[in-house]
């Protein structure tokens, strides 16, 4: 038991109360939210305990879990996304018992991957997230849950199998599992180029960046709100997270290899993601090109290859975050008993409800990139990074897929504030949703004004002090 | 090297058997094939252990598996495949992927990595070896494993949730019917 590992513990402790709870009090009585809940309060604890507490990285089991700022960071982004998910899907009957602790397992697989610092953690991590999600996304509450549940996990299962087919490849070129440890005369080893090429097509597929972008639609349309909101926000972290770790890690002294392939790719995701985003009609469809879209953002930081593009990527991912909690949170609450719910249906919001209308005006607005939004300074921080890195290439497809996105953004809105087609019932606000629209707005006004505390806490984390 | 070739031959023969074959049985007994041409590749390799789990886990008690679901499910369907949306997307893709092997492969031989040429660890490969790592070092990862299964157990219970009361009660009552009916007729 190390006491650095104890928001991880405390998130697995989580998942096996969530399990006796059901067991001991059947399925009339849900004790399982709660339960899950103060397990993610304890990580919460933990991680914030941990972030005061220690400045300098840990290496355990052997060098390959590193626990440093960054894993910190990651722990708590995740904190923050399954939190979400469990309220938004709060004794939701749809739902069933075992929603939350799939949900912490998942969180788990993710919190592996911010610390991950070996090959096996890396892959470990990976089907530990997948798991549970595969399941999630299969379990009953939608009528294409079971497509969306048999298409995640056959491409995902294929994924899988060109990840470890890179990994074996990486380990027979370097000889080492430990991303540190790969020296500088093996990364522009033919085979271990092959092999970081097979491994990051696994690693994107997960980041759902185009080509491999296919199956996010389908899968979010097929999956309940609120798993859908977890893969948005809590995928996208994991993936987000070992990506870094493995490229800065293990690859940072050979940039010239993959930084245009992820540069190329992050320009083509973020113009086909929010190119795709403008026809949706099905507001899942709509949020999960969004992501694709997001996913592309997320790259730049990569290609940059430097201090402020690490910075600013982890940066991006909290006010993305915010407005994704938001705007799921909203269309939850207009979607009530319905599973998926479409442009059309969010007609008239802005008389039927005017403060709902009013959260979901800032959500879209901070996922369009505009001002006094925390997606504005993600965004200027994203394109910060990639002047910095020399790269105007980046910079100019960002402003473009921003201007795209603004129109896909704009339409859902529109129709918020124009007339209802047929009579409206009145809109149940649960109290559950309603805290996570409340948090998430305050999230993204706050990044958007001061968004100070959160770059410090970034610039500590993201220093990975040889990209200087 | 003679041996490694016609192993490789044989496990690569029993792979593009399992996706060529037509019925399900056929696929499975080729699945076979590949699996103990695995078993001898990694017995030349001294990973005697492995080889063992090999044959006796996969070919003995998944393949089991494998051949009563099949016996199950496909009994009596037809073998016809649905048609394809993409035309030749099947060869097209077939032989892409067959480039890209072609060409990991050719990679590999020409530059060898320097793992390959580092000695074997004490022990390797046999029961006493595969022990010492997983309950020493390597405990974590035997424990990320189990939570896996655990996650696994979930799902299988989740996915395979027992149908409301009024929806079985519903569906027995048809059943009654239908067998009614086949006795009248």
């Amino acid at each position: 038991m190390n006491p650095l590992l104890w928001p991880e513990y405390s998130v697995l402790l989580g998942v096996l109360a969530c399990l006796a709870a059901v067991m001991a009090l059947g399925t009339k009585r849900s004790a399982e939210y709660p339960v899950s809940i103060v397990a993610l309060v304890a990580s919460a604890v933990f991680t914030v305990h941990g972030w005061s507490g220690h400045q300098s990285p840990v290496a355990l089991y052997g060098q390959t879990v590193i626990i440093d700022n960054f894993s910190v960071a990651v722990d708590g982004l995740v904190i923050l996304a399954a939190a979400a998910s469990i309220l938004l899907g709060w004794n939701e009957r749809r739902s069933g018992t075992d929603f939350p602790a799939l949900v912490l397992l998942a969180a788990l697989g993710m919190m592996v991957l911010g610390a991950a610092n070996s090959f096996l953690v890396l892959f470990l991590g990976i089907e530990l997230l997948s798991l549970p999600l595969y399941i999630l996304a299969a379990s009953p509450g939608t009528s294409a849950s079971g497509e969306a549940g048999l298409k995640y996990l056959l491409l995902g299962a294929f994924s899988s199998g060109i990840l470890l087919f890179g990994l074996a490849l990486l380990y027979g070129g370097s000889g080492t599992m430990i991303f540190t440890a790969i020296g500088p005369a093996h990364t522009i080893a033919p085979l271990v180029a092959a092999g970081s090429a097979l491994t990051l097509v696994g690693l994107i597929f997960k980041l759902g960046v185009v080509p491999f972008h296919m199956w996010v639609p389908d899968v979010y349309e097929g999956s309940s709100m609120p798993v859908a909101h977890f893969m948005a926000f809590g995928t996208k972290v994991g993936a987000a997270a070992i990506l870094m770790r493995f490229l800065f890690f293990g690859f940072y002294l050979s940039p010239g290899v993959w930084g245009p392939l992820i540069g190329y790719l992050g320009v083509l995701t973020m113009i086909v993601g929010n190119l795709m985003a403008l026809p949706q009609n099905d507001l899942k469809r709509l949020l999960a090109y969004s992501g694709i879209g997001n996913a592309g953002y997320l790259l730049i930081g990569l290609a940059s290859h430097n201090v402020t593009g690490a910075e600013a990527m982890l940066f991006y991912l909290l006010p993305y975050g915010f407005a994704v909690m938001g705007a799921f949170a909203v269309v939850t609450m207009v979607a009530g008993e319905r599973s998926s719910i479409s442009v059309k249906d969010l007609a008239g919001l802005s008389s039927r409800s005017p403060a709902l209308s009013a959260f979901f005006v800032v959500a879209m607005l901070s996922l369009a990139g505009i001002p006094l939004t925390g997606g504005f300074v993600g965004k200027f921080y994203l394109l910060q990074a990639a002047l910095f890195a020399n790269q105007p290439g980046l910079a100019v497809g960002l402003v473009l897929a921003t201007l795209v996105g603004m129109g896909a953004y704009l339409r859902p809105l529109l129709a918020s504030f124009g007339h209802p087609a047929q009579s409206l019932e009145p809109i149940v606000w649960p109290w559950g949703g309603a805290l996570v629209l409340a948090v998430a707005t305050l999230g993204t006004i706050g990044l958007g004004v001061y968004p100070a505390p959160i770059v410090q806490i970034v610039s500590h984390s993201a220093n990975f002090f040889w990209l200087h | 090297m003679v041996g490694f070739v016609i192993l490789a031959i044989l496990a690569m023969a029993g792979a593009v058997g399992v996706i060529v074959a037509r019925q399900p049985v056929h696929s499975a007994l080729f699945l076979i094939g590949n699996i103990i041409a695995l078993a001898v590749l990694y017995l030349t390799l001294s990973a005697e252990f492995l080889a063992a789990a090999q044959v006796i886990v996969y070919a003995g008690a998944i393949m089991v598996l494998f051949l009563f679901v099949v016996t199950l499910l496909t009994a009596g369907k037809d073998e016809r495949e649905a048609a394809e949306t993409l035309p030749g997307q099947r060869l097209i893709a077939g032989g892409a992927s067959g480039l890209v092997g072609l060409a990991l492969v050719v990679l590999a031989i020409l530059n060898p990595g320097p793992a390959i040429s580092l000695g074997l660890p004490k022990n390797f490969g046999t029961l006493r070896g595969m022990g010492a790592a997983l309950w020493g070092p390597d405990f974590v990862y035997l424990v990320a494993v189990a939570i896996m299964l655990l996650t696994a157990a979930i799902g299988v219970l989740v996915l395979n949730r027992p149908e409301r009361r009024a929806v079985r009660g519903a569906r027995k009552a048809s059943a009654r019917q239908t067998r009614s009916r086949e006795g009248q007729a």
